[in-house]
């Protein structure tokens, strides 16, 4: 309990109780037979994995392209 | 009787009176006319209407498994959007919110490609008035971009349509072949209203311009019938897997970027069209239903998603990312709505999204495509990052930005929960949503497996935005453009006619002057020397130079010219 009150104190009530949403996924993996529509994904953890390094790399990219897309808001209309 | 008439005309033709209803009472007839068109659609199978112009027919109201599921989601669009739209006092844009469903509605029951063009322009010319009705500037220029690229589709088609008439002597709205002429044609016309890549910069640009429900309206019709048409005449055809498969990719970082949030939903259906692209390649029954089914969640949740932000729009005047945020505490009904829409785009269980995008998926796995299948799960991972997270967390969390609207108007509130209501009915009863689909395949999407692979993806990559939001990673929304294809022919396109017609009025500027000067020269040269031959000739010798030289000067600019 001490645990998540540290946690709940840094991290905020909401972004806490979705890290404990995610661990409880992450167990129940152990609950049932999860696999995939292919097999890369019975790989243990493959979708937590995937979900998270995919928002990574989406943002990542995101950034790097504003340099080359993003111009000033009335860049049509000069 | 009125089983025969093609659905959607009688709203098509009944919106001409809109202007005779006072407010509200139009919104009833409105309705009226909505419930009145939708009781064809329980007409039998086959062709009902069928009307002979010299040697062509017109297959006006033709009806089967197909058009069935979308003519129902496109008179429940046309229901909500007129609901949302009750406030509106302008006849004009409820007029073309009619007009411009009941073409759409029409267009699905066309049988041959003559009728379907008909309608297919039909819809261009009625939803233009939609983005006229932005009344900026913007909207205008944007609208006239728009119906040049709309118009431009129709002719495509209206080509191809021809063409297959002068080889078949029939046009019919059936498979087509890719390879000739008339298929290659007919399916970039399909590709234009799809939102192809490289031919969606018209999407991003107008339907952000748009009103308030004119931009839900638009979200519903246009590029859906552009997918019914796809999954009618190219089903099965692999193209369309990879062009799919890009038009899911790409948008994710063009949406991230964007700060104009009707513009992120711009982009997020482009990537959810693809989805529906991938599954009509794909062409096994498994993969119709799922194209079928994610068109018809797809209409409701983005209209949902659109309907919030438009309510936004309408309260405070922006739809910026940057200038907004704190806005639950003021709008609190739109903002759950908003987050049923995001929820239900994202695909989570329980929602539509996840019951219709599940069949697509599982056809991708089923048929090998395990490469087009991880693009798809990255982009549904991208789906949750701009349209699950940055549309409700900047609009009505984020930060304070100090604003305090009312919230939205009831009438757009009941629109908002009849839509939230019917995303959440879909993704509890999969059963009976699968039953109105083209084919009558088993599928369960609900069980352990996949709804845990499903839920650690969506909460990890949640986790992941809450890691980059809470370390201050997370760069800020600024005011900006993004750059889209629309950029090729509003700015390149620009530049390279404009250097072009400039060196050519500069190449005619240096070759007209040296011809004057060489034509004077000659004159000069030739009265001189008419002159010298003496008195008499003098008188004679002048007018008589000038108008052989006349005439021959016509006479060599005739040559040239003819």
């Amino acid at each position: 309990m001490n645990i998540f009150n540290k946690l709940v104190k840094n991290f905020g009530k909401a972004n806490s109780i979705a890290l404990l949403i995610c661990i409880i996924l992450l167990l129940l993996e152990f609950a049932g037979d999860r696999h995939g529509e292919t097999e890369y994904e019975d790989f243990l953890f493959f979708p937590a994995f995937f979900g998270f390094i995919s928002c990574i790399i989406i943002f990542r990219i995101g950034v790097a392209l504003r340099a080359v897309f993003m111009r000033d808001e009335d860049y049509y209309d000069k | 009787m009125i089983n025969s008439i093609p659905p959607g005309l009688v709203m098509f033709l009944g919106a001409f009176l809109v202007p005779l209803f006072p407010h509200i009472y139009r919104q009833f007839y409105m309705i009226f006319l909505v419930l009145l068109s939708a009781i064809s659609l329980f007409s039998a199978e086959g062709s009902h209407l069928i009307i002979q112009v010299q040697d062509i027919q017109f297959l006006l109201h033709h009806s089967d498994n197909l058009s069935f599921p979308f003519a129902i989601v496109f008179h429940i669009a046309a229901f909500l959007v007129i609901i949302y739209g009750g406030h509106i006092k302008d006849w004009r844009e409820q007029l073309a919110i009619l007009s411009y469903a009941g073409a759409a509605i029409a267009a699905l029951h066309a049988g041959d490609l003559f009728t379907l063009f008909l309608w297919w322009e039909a819809t261009a010319f009625t939803s233009v008035i939609l983005i006229f009705g932005g009344k900026t500037y913007r909207a205008y220029r944007s609208a006239i971009r728009y119906i040049v690229i709309q118009v431009g589709s129709g002719i495509l088609l209206l080509s191809g349509a021809i063409l297959l008439f002068q080889s078949n002597n029939e046009a019919i709205f059936k498979e087509l072949d890719i390879n000739s002429t008339a298929g290659l044609l007919i399916f970039i016309a399909f590709g234009i209203k799809a939102a192809f890549p490289f031919l969606n910069g018209w999407l991003q640009d107008s339907y952000p311009e748009a009103s308030e429900a004119g931009t839900v309206a638009l979200s519903a019709f246009t590029t859906k019938l552009a997918i019914y048409a796809l999954a009618r005449s190219y089903a099965g055809v692999e193209i369309l897997i990879y062009i799919g498969a890009l038009m899911t990719f790409f948008p994710i970082f063009f949406a991230v970027i964007e700060n104009d949030l009707r513009r992120v939903l711009a982009f997020s259906l482009n990537n959810q069209l693809g989805f529906m692209v991938v599954a009509i390649g794909i062409g096994t029954e498994l993969a119709i239903n799922g194209a079928v089914a994610h068109a018809f969640a797809h209409i409701i949740y983005k209209g949902l998603l659109f309907m919030s932000m438009g309510a936004v729009l309408y309260r405070v005047g922006t739809c910026k990312a940057s200038e907004l945020g704190g806005l639950f505490k003021y709008m609190p009904i739109t903002a759950v709505c908003s987050i049923v829409g995001a929820v239900s785009i994202s695909a989570f269980p329980l929602f539509s999204g996840f019951v219709a995008k599940s069949l697509i998926m599982s056809s991708l796995g089923y048929e090998g495509l395990t490469f087009i299948y991880f693009m798809l799960l990255f982009a549904s991972a991208g789906v949750l990052h701009h349209s699950g997270i940055k549309i409700p967390f900047f609009a009505f969390f984020a930060h304070d930005a100090g604003l305090k609207p009312k919230e939205a108007p009831i009438n757009m509130q009941a629109a908002m929960v009849l839509s939230s209501v019917l995303c959440i009915l879909i993704g509890i009863f999969p059963s009976l949503f699968y039953q109105i689909l083209p084919y009558s395949t088993y599928y369960q999407p609900y069980d352990f497996s996949h709804v845990l692979s499903q839920l650690q993806l969506l909460m990890f990559a949640v986790f992941a935005f809450i890691c980059l939001w809470h370390f201050k990673i997370y760069p800020p929304e600024l005011n900006s453009t993004v750059l889209n294809s629309d950029w090729f022919y509003r700015v390149l396109f620009y530049k390279i006619t404009n250097f072009f017609v400039i060196r050519l009025f500069d190449l005619w500027e240096v070759f007209s002057s040296s011809l004057i000067k060489v034509v004077k020269l000659i004159y000069v040269k030739v009265q001189t020397s008419s002159i010298q031959s003496g008195n008499s000739a003098v008188k004679v010798g002048r007018s008589t130079v000038l108008i052989l030289f006349s005439l021959g000067f016509v006479l060599v600019c005739n040559y040239l010219l003819f």
